[in-house]
Order: C-alpha cells, then structure tokens, then sequence
C-alpha cells in the first residue's frame, strides 16, 4: 500500500547527505540507471559504435590496388569523391524518388485499411487484420523471391490473368517498370505493419468524439480526414520516419530481385546496394564505407528536415 | 430523422467497404497462395503444369517435396531450420531482455548524460547496415569468431527501436509514486525491478519480443556476410543459395520445387505464432504512437 | 542493496552461460574460422586436412576418390558458391585475414584479380611448372605468368555453336558456319515462318561477351602481373564496334533476343525452342541436361562457332576452372598437392566427364580415345568433341583479363543493357565501358597507357 510522497521523501536513515542536492540515495540510484544500461551499452558500443568509428576510419583512407595494399590517409578525398560520383548521385535520386512514391502508397493503403477496419466490426474484419498483417513475418528475402516468379513473363500467372481481358501482360521486369514492381513488393510487405498500428492508434480514440461530430450531422468521410487522422497525427508521423529512413536505405528487395533482372537492377540501383557491391565485389572497403556514411549523412538530414518540417503534429519540441 | 440517416448510410458504406477489403486482402494473399499451389508442384511441374500458376496441377507433389527436403544435400534444410529458430529466440530474447534493462532505465532513473544517450539511440536507427557489415565483418575476424553462431547473435542483440518502444512505454505504465514508495519499504532497486516494473512491463515486453524475433528470423544481410559454413546458415540464407544455385543452372541443380516448398514451410513457423500470440501484438504495436 | 547487486552479477553470468550453451551445443564449432565442417566425410581424421571450396557438385565423387587414395592428405570440400558469390567470400575473407580455404576452384579470368592482391601461392616453387605440358598452351597461359604459376586448369570452356537441327530443317534453313551466314539464317527462319529467335545475345554474359569479342581479334587489356601498377586498357576498338554492331543490329531487327541470361526464364527458352541456337562452351550441353521441360522433339547437334574470316578461324573459350593454392593456407605444400593432383586421374576424369559434362584441359584426359569418341547421348549420338571442342581447345590462344575483372563485367552489364534498350548505340556502350574503366583503374593507382 503506497503512501503518496510529495517532495523528496523522508529518506531512510542511511540517506543524509551534508551536501545540498545529490542525496547518496540519487548517486547509488544513479549507478543502478547504469547498471540496467550497461548490458544493452556493451553491445551498443561494440557492435555500433565501434564499427562505425572504423567504418569512418576506413572512409579517410585509399587502398589502391596497384599500390600493393598499403592503405593512405586521404581525408576528405573519398568523401569529394562519392559526392561528384554519377552513379551514387543517379543511385540518390532513385530512392528520392522511391521515397516520393512508395511511402505515401504503402502508408496511404494502410491508413485506408486501417479506416474501414476501425468502422467495421464483421468477421471478415478480423480475418483481414490478420491477412493483411501476414506479409510482414515473411522475409523480405522470401518475399521478392515470390514476387520473382509471379512478375515471371513465362511462369507467372500475369500472362493467364491479362489474357482474360485479351490483353498481353505487362513485362514487371523491364527496365522501365521495375520501379512500379519493386513499389509493388514493398507495399505489400509492410503495408500491413503500419496498418497495424494506425489501426491501433484509431483504436485509441474516444469513440465519443464520434458521437459528437454525428450529431453535428458529420459523415463517416468527414469523421475519418477531420477528426480520426489528426488525432492520430503523432503515430503517422513516427511511420513515416520509419519509412523514409527504411526506403533511404533501399536494399534488400532490389537485391534478391536483381537474380532475376541483372539488367534493369545495376549493382549501382541504389546507395546501399552500390556500397555493399563495392566492398563485396570489388573488395574496395573504403570507398563503401564512404558511400555508407555519405548515404547516412543524407538520411540524417533527411528526417531531420521530415522531423522539424512536422513537429507540430508529432508533438516533439 | 437521425436514426433514418444513419440506418441508409451503413448499408451502402458497408458494401463499398467490404469490396475494398476483400480486394486489399485479394492482394496480401495471392503471392501467399501462389506459394501454397507452387510446393504443390514437382520441379517441372512449376514451368510447365496443367494448372497455370495459379492452381493446382494434376499430380500432387507436396509429400513428395517435404520427403525431398528432408533428404536433400543430407537434410540441410532442417538444421537451417534449427538455426533460424535458435538465431531468432536467442538473438529474440537476448535483446529484449537488453533493451527492457536499459528502457526502463531511461524511462525511471535520472541520471547524468541521459538525454544525450537517448538521441545517440534515436540517431542509431539511421545508421545504415552497410557501414556496419564491413566493420563488424573485421571485427569478428580479429576476435575469431566468423563463421559461428556468435557473430549472428551478438549483433542480434542490439535493437534500439526495442529501447525507444520501452522507455516510451515504461514512461507512463510505471508510475514514479509506486517505485517511490517501494524505496521506502526499503526495497532494493533489483527487487523493485522484479517486482513493480516488470509486471507492468508485460505488454512492451511481448511487443519488443516479437519485433526482435521476426527481425532476428526474417535476417539475412548479416548472416550472408559473417557465414561460410552451410550448417551455420538460417533459412533464410539457405533458399537463397539454391536459388542461385538453380538460376546458375550448372550440373542439374535445378531445385525449384524445394525452394518453394523450403520458402513455405520457413514461413509456417512465424505466422503460427502470430495467430497464436494475437492479443498480444494487435494492442502492443501501439505502443510507439501513444507518446 | 549489496545482495541485490550480487544477484544482479549471479543473474547476468547465468544469462551468459545459458545463451552460450544454447549456442555451442547444436553444432556450432565456436572456435577458429578454420574448422570448418565438410561436405563430405573424413575417414583418416590424423591426416594434414586440406580445405577446398569448388562448386561443381561432382567434386564431392572425386574427393571421395582422392581421400581414399592418399593417407597423408584428406580434404574437406564445401560448396561456397560460383562465380561472383564465390569471389565475393574470396575477397572478404582475404580483406579480414581469415577464413579463406586452403585450395579453391576458381575461373581463370579472375586469377589477375587475386594475384594483385597476393591472394594466391605460387606453385611454381612445388613443382607446378613441369605440368606445362599436361595442358593445351592457351589453358596453360592464362593460368601462369613467366616462371610463376598461379592455378592447375582443370577443365575448359572452348566455344561452339548447339543448334536445334530439328528446327533447322524444319525451316529448311542450313546451320550457318560464317557471321553472315548466321545474320542470313536468321532471316531466313523468320521469313519462314519460325517465330522464336535464332539466339539468345545476354547482356550479362560476361566472358560470354567477352569470347565474341575475343573472336574478331579483340584484346582489351594488357597486364602482366609482374608490372603490377600498369595496365593497358583498350575495350572501344574497332574488333569490338564491328562484334557489337552485329548483335545490335540483329537486335534491332528482332532477330535475337537479348533476354537475361542465368535465370529460369532463359533456362526455359533455351531447352523449349524459344531459342533455335546456343552459343555455349563445351559444359554447355551440361547445363542443358539439367533443365527441365525440353522439347520432347529436340534434337541438338554441335557445329564449330561460325568464324568472321573463315580462312583464319580463331577459337575462344568461356569459363572453365582451375585450382589454385591461397595465401591464407595452413599448409600450402598438402594444399599444392591437392591442386596439382586432384584431377590428374583418368578415372577422375571419366566421372567428370560423364557426370558432370566437363570438359577437361588435361591432355592425358583430351587425347584418350574414350573422350576424343566419346558419342554424346545428348547429341543424338555426335561425337561433339572430335567435331568441334578439341579443336577449339587445342587452338584457343589464351586471353588477357583485368585485375577488376568483377568490376569490368559489372560496368560491361551496365552498358550493355543501355543499349539493348535503346538508349545508346554499340559505339557509345564501348566507349562507356572504356571511360569507366579507365577511371577505375586510375582511381586504384594504375598507370594506365
């Protein structure tokens, strides 16, 4: 049975401290904050800060290959270099681009699902939450593999499905639609991960708000944009971080799909896979640590902007 | 007048509504389908089969696959099966055991360089894996352990998102009065740990759980790059090699069948204990939009 | 409070030890990356263990053979990939010091890329020099470099033209045996009504590319791995533009498909008729056995690749292994033994042969009437390699490739591609991949001339 304390309570004989301020009571608590941080610290610094402290060592330095394996501080070379480098800047512009388009489609169907699940009660509303949500637990690795075979001009059912209509199916693995494809394999892996939580977040609402806004003779359309959205602004705001980071950092879908489309996906398609390529195919360790951190530097800046741009609506100061 | 407005609206909305989500859930389950149909189908039967892709051929190879899956290269595909299960329940339960630790300690404990810690946590989640893999690659070669279990768990076990969700969480659930005054029935803060925080913990807990599980499941970069070993692989990675041992084509490897079938089964285990672990993760994945 | 920090450290250590001995127990050797476990079984576990990485899945036979037959050397085999998969392993595994096998199988047109990297032993100083003779003169040249010797061949990849002659006939077109008559013979299956393509040009081929360009007299790089830091790079030439025009224009005229190659959709083609010709090195029809849903009418036969100037016929050759020693080998004299020896066997060579559809580079293996008569099966009963691949073999000068050779078909894919689409003509591909590699190798350090 808990006692309200108001100020800092009357601590218990061991406690008194003739300094004003840190009671000997905060400092043992203060070690104790560290204890429980210090597992989770261990592997944070030695499996993040420490890499990426080598990692950034590794982008100040160049290792030729004709220049018999001796690494060379370069400073900032590398760093000039990957800026005025066409295909990172082509690779750049690409998950710009996917930004523009795949996030507000993945998050725009999932706030749409997430709608009609709120105002619906059926079964076949339960079942849906669940189907929808299923495409997350598979790997993405998985994932594009299926998709493969389903855009497969010969094995996938695109030719038997287009024919109904007398129509020849579109070739998803040609160059200027692997875009759409690829939109396509992400929407459908992780739209109903964010559905989810919107969804939970519509949940989270009074619903006498509701009862309010329809005796002023609102619809259901005007309650969802006016009343259900921006009340769960803050949840939106944090999805789409997550996206845009995500989709900044475009890698593995293009990667497994390049199996079956080596032409229209370049080892250089986006950022991450051109790093990724350069250290493990062409052994050049530096120059992929710099491309990564270049990537990471824009990402940085990218939600920064995203984060200030909406800190209204994401109730961050 | 009210009611006769609402009774007219529902129906129509229902119908629109019910279509649109028969046609979103139409397209969330036709590739899962089409994987169902395909570990039907023998390694031919996937190409040329009587059925198109999307239905079944005449002949039923599903046992036929799964006995082929046991068999193959000496049944490697079940000792991948092992090793995604023990990657993704260690690696699962290793960071959220961190991540609660420390989230609760961010959430509960003030203490010098607190706020500098959590932004350093929040800026991680942009860091992008590949400036990683290179030099966790050296580093666990310098320690010796490329190519075991070690260099897939140990980076398992960060997940700062599993901190964040935590900390936001343990924020409101754990009130400071309760700890409070647990300190002055002058209980020690691992009890009060046990005791008060844990309990009340449970919903973040199962959520970063089960987060931290999919993700150790479904991962495939790091292990790609830290293994070499067949054994060692999950998976994940496992399919991924005989599908580029198939597209390679040389000498007869064409596998196919196993690899839809292998894709199947890989997924079973994940969505049997999302149907199972349902009450849980529908109200926990809320948990980051409610700060 | 002191007993709680104590159960903290009692709770942590146990914590620790589970996870480990959840992670030791199932077979997960936590110990140096060098105890690797193999594919194959050990039988004399005293022996020096060789460890070798080759992707042919016939070599699991033959090491079996070689484990039985020597008792002082046992080799462990894994599987770790082919081609670009397994270079990629190769590569890191060299950059982190550890972890690279003590043998490995690799294609001789990457051996400049680890050689530069001092990836690989010389065997020159065990010997490997008196096998010259053993191996036709170009296969021996693109694997040694003066007195060094970088890698044993293994087998080789000399280049033919696999025609469909049911198809062929059926048009009443004859199989081509010049470039024009090829472009020609394309025409005339269209004309008669064929609606497939005469062939297949991949823009991802890679040496694929390489040997067409190789055949009109191209040599794009001159490297030798004694001058290490310079290279002479010359991709855009006229040999090229004139091989690169010929394809872009049957392109063009759809003709030819350019359809990725290495996936199922062109492992389909090629075996369905969709493709009436397939320019394929001797392990080709291998590769075709393994595919499933043939024409049940095929009937395949294998002619000498058509030739630009048929009084002076050059041969090429695409792909092929050999076996070389790494630098990171525990033992390199066992691991030189198991590269020079392994496939000097004509027993070895049959199971190789016949099932795995190699093609060997050992003359003792090459000059035996078992292989020179041997009646393919796949063939109707040809004896492909006395019609066509012996020749080819024995005439392939050898080739020169870059020490970025990985990078070099990556940028070749690239502009390939490019054109194949649309976007720019064969002359701009060339000079693309020229520029491209010309900064590249200026960036790594090259003096380039």
């Amino acid at each position: 049975m808990a006692s309200t304390t108001t100020k800092p309570a009357p601590a218990p004989a061991r406690a008194a401290s003739p300094r004003g301020g840190q009671s000997l009571l905060d400092t043992k608590r203060q070690w104790w904050g560290w204890l429980f941080l210090a597992p989770f610290t261990i592997v944070f610094v030695l499996f993040l800060l420490v890499p990426l402290a080598y990692a950034f060592w590794l982008s100040l330095h160049t290792k030729g290959i004709a220049t018999g394996g001796e690494s060379v501080f370069t400073g900032v070379a590398n760093y000039v270099r990957v800026f005025t480098d066409a295909d990172f800047l082509s690779g750049m512009a690409r998950v710009g681009k996917f930004v523009l388009v795949m996030v507000p489609v993945q998050i725009g169907l999932a706030v749409a699902i997430a709608l009609v699940l709120d105002t619906l009660a059926t079964r076949l509303s339960k079942a849906s939450r669940l189907l929808v949500f299923v495409p997350y637990a598979i790997p993405a690795v998985i994932g594009a593999l299926m998709w493969g075979f389903l855009y497969s001009p010969r094995f996938g059912p695109a030719n038997d499905i287009f024919g109904i209509f007398g129509l020849d199916a579109p070739e998803f693995l040609s160059r200027d639609l692997i875009f759409g494809s690829l939109v396509n394999i992400v929407t459908w892996q992780w739209a109903g991960y964010y559905m989810i939580i919107v969804y939970a977040a519509l949940r989270a609402i009074d619903p006498s708000v509701y009862e309010a806004a329809r005796l002023d003779g609102a619809g259901n359309r005007a309650i969802a944009f006016r009343i259900k959205i921006p009340m769960i602004a803050s949840s939106m705001v944090m999805i789409v971080v997550f996206a845009l980071i995500g989709t900044l950092q475009f890698f593995t879908e293009p990667t497994v799909l390049r199996s079956v489309a080596q032409g229209a996906i370049p080892t250089t398609y986006t950022p991450n896979m051109y790093a990724y390529s350069m250290a493990f195919s062409y052994s050049q360790f530096n120059y992929a640590s710099t491309i990564a951190f270049a990537l990471g530097i824009l990402v940085f800046i990218g939600s920064y902007v995203f984060l200030y741009a909406t800190r209204k609506q994401s109730g961050l100061k | 007048m009210t009611t006769q407005h609402l009774a007219r609206r529902p129906r129509q909305r229902r119908i629109g509504s019910h279509l649109f989500l028969l046609l979103a859930v139409l397209y969330f389950v036709v590739p899962l389908w089409w994987l169902v149909v395909g570990s039907t189908k023998s390694n031919s039967g996937l190409f040329v089969g009587s059925g198109g892709a999307l239905w079944f051929n005449d002949e039923f190879a599903l046992w036929d696959n799964v006995k082929q899956l046991f068999t193959y290269q000496g049944g490697i595909y079940w000792t991948w099966m092992r090793n995604s299960f023990v990657y993704a329940i260690v690696g699962g339960v290793g960071s959220t055991v961190l991540a609660v630790l420390a989230g609760y300690a961010l959430a509960k404990y003030r203490f010098r360089g607190r706020n500098l810690y959590f932004s350093l946590l929040l800026g991680s989640v942009m860091v992008p894996l590949t400036a990683l893999t290179i030099p966790t690659f050296v580093l666990l070669s310098q320690l010796g352990m490329i190519n075991t279990m070690w260099a897939v768990i140990l980076p398992s076990l960060l997940s700062p998102i599993g901190v964040y969700l935590v900390r936001v969480y343990a924020v409101d659930a754990i009130p400071d009065e309760m700890l409070d005054a647990g300190r002055v029935d002058g209980a020690g803060e691992l009890r009060l740990f046990f005791r008060v925080a844990l309990p009340l913990l449970r919903p973040a807990f199962v959520t970063v759980l089960l987060l931290t599980t999919v993700a150790t499941w479904n991962n495939f970069f790091l292990p790609l790059a830290v293994l070499r070993d067949p054994q060692l692989l999950p998976v994940t990675v496992g399919i991924n090699q005989w599908q580029t041992l198939s597209n390679a084509g040389a000498g007869g490897e064409q596998v196919w069948n196993l690899i839809t079938t292998g894709a199947l089964v890989s997924i079973l285990p994940l969505i049997v204990a999302f149907l199972a672990l349902q009450k849980y993760w529908q109200g926990g994945l809320s948990l980051g939009s409610i700060k | 409070m002191r007993r709680g920090l104590r159960r903290a450290v009692a709770a942590t250590a146990a914590g620790l030890a589970g996870l480990s001995l959840a992670a030791c127990a199932p077979g997960g050797d936590a110990g140096s990356a060098n105890h690797t476990s193999c594919t194959n079984e050990i039988t004399k576990p005293d022996a020096t263990r060789v460890t070798l990485w080759a992707w042919y899945p016939a070599v699991e036979q033959i090491v079996d053979t070689f484990n039985a037959q020597h008792d002082d050397v046992q080799i462990c085999w894994t599987n770790a990939g082919q081609g670009a998969d397994e270079y990629g392993k190769f590569s890191t595994a060299l950059e982190a010091g550890t972890g690279a096998p003590d043998v490995i199988q690799l294609e001789s047109e990457i051996l400049p890329t680890y050689t530069i990297l001092d990836g690989l032993a010389d065997l020159a100083p065990y010997g490997a020099g008196d096998l010259e003779d053993q191996f036709p003169a170009g296969a021996w040249s693109d694997v040694s470099s003066g007195d060094s010797v970088f890698a044993v061949p293994v087998d080789g990849g000399p280049v033919g033209m696999l025609y469909r002659a049911d198809i062929f006939s059926e048009y009443g077109v004859a199989p081509p045996t010049t470039w024009d008559e090829f472009a020609q013979a394309a025409q005339d299956l269209r004309d008669a009504g064929y609606d497939g393509y005469i062939t297949n040009y991949a823009t991802n081929g890679g040496a694929f590319n390489y040997a067409l360009f190789a055949q009109a007299g191209w040599a794009p790089f001159a490297y030798d791995p004694a001058r290490r830091d310079q290279i002479g790079i010359d991709v855009d030439t006229p040999e090229a533009r004139q091989v690169l025009s010929y394809w872009e224009d049957l392109i063009d005229r759809g003709l030819v498909a350019s359809d990725d190659a290495f996936t199922s959709d062109y492992n389909t083609s090629l075996v369905d008729g969709t493709y009436a010709v397939y320019i394929a090195a001797a392990w080709g029809p291998g590769y075709l056995e393994g595919l499933s849903d043939a024409d049940s009418g095929a009937e395949w036969k294998a002619a000498p690749l058509p030739q630009w100037d048929p009084a002076n016929p050059v041969q090429v050759n695409q792909g092929g292994s050999a076996l070389a020693v790494t630098s990171q080998a525990t033992d390199p004299e066992a691991a030189a033994t198991v590269a020079m020896e392994l496939f000097d066997d004509e027993e070895t060579w049959k199971i190789g042969v016949e099932d795995a559809g190699l093609f060997p580079l050992w003359n003792l293996a090459l000059d035996a009437p078992w292989f020179t008569d041997r009646r393919y099966p796949f063939f109707g009963g040809q004896q492909v390699n006395r019609d066509v691949f012996l020749d080819a073999a024995a005439q392939y000068p050898g080739f020169t490739f870059s020490p970025f050779q990985v990078y070099a078909y990556d940028r070749q894919t690239m502009a390939l591609y490019d054109m194949v689409e649309g976007d720019s003509t064969a002359a701009d591909a060339l000079a693309t991949i020229q520029d491209s590699l010309v900064r590249y190798a200026e960036q790594q350090g090259f003096t380039v001339r």
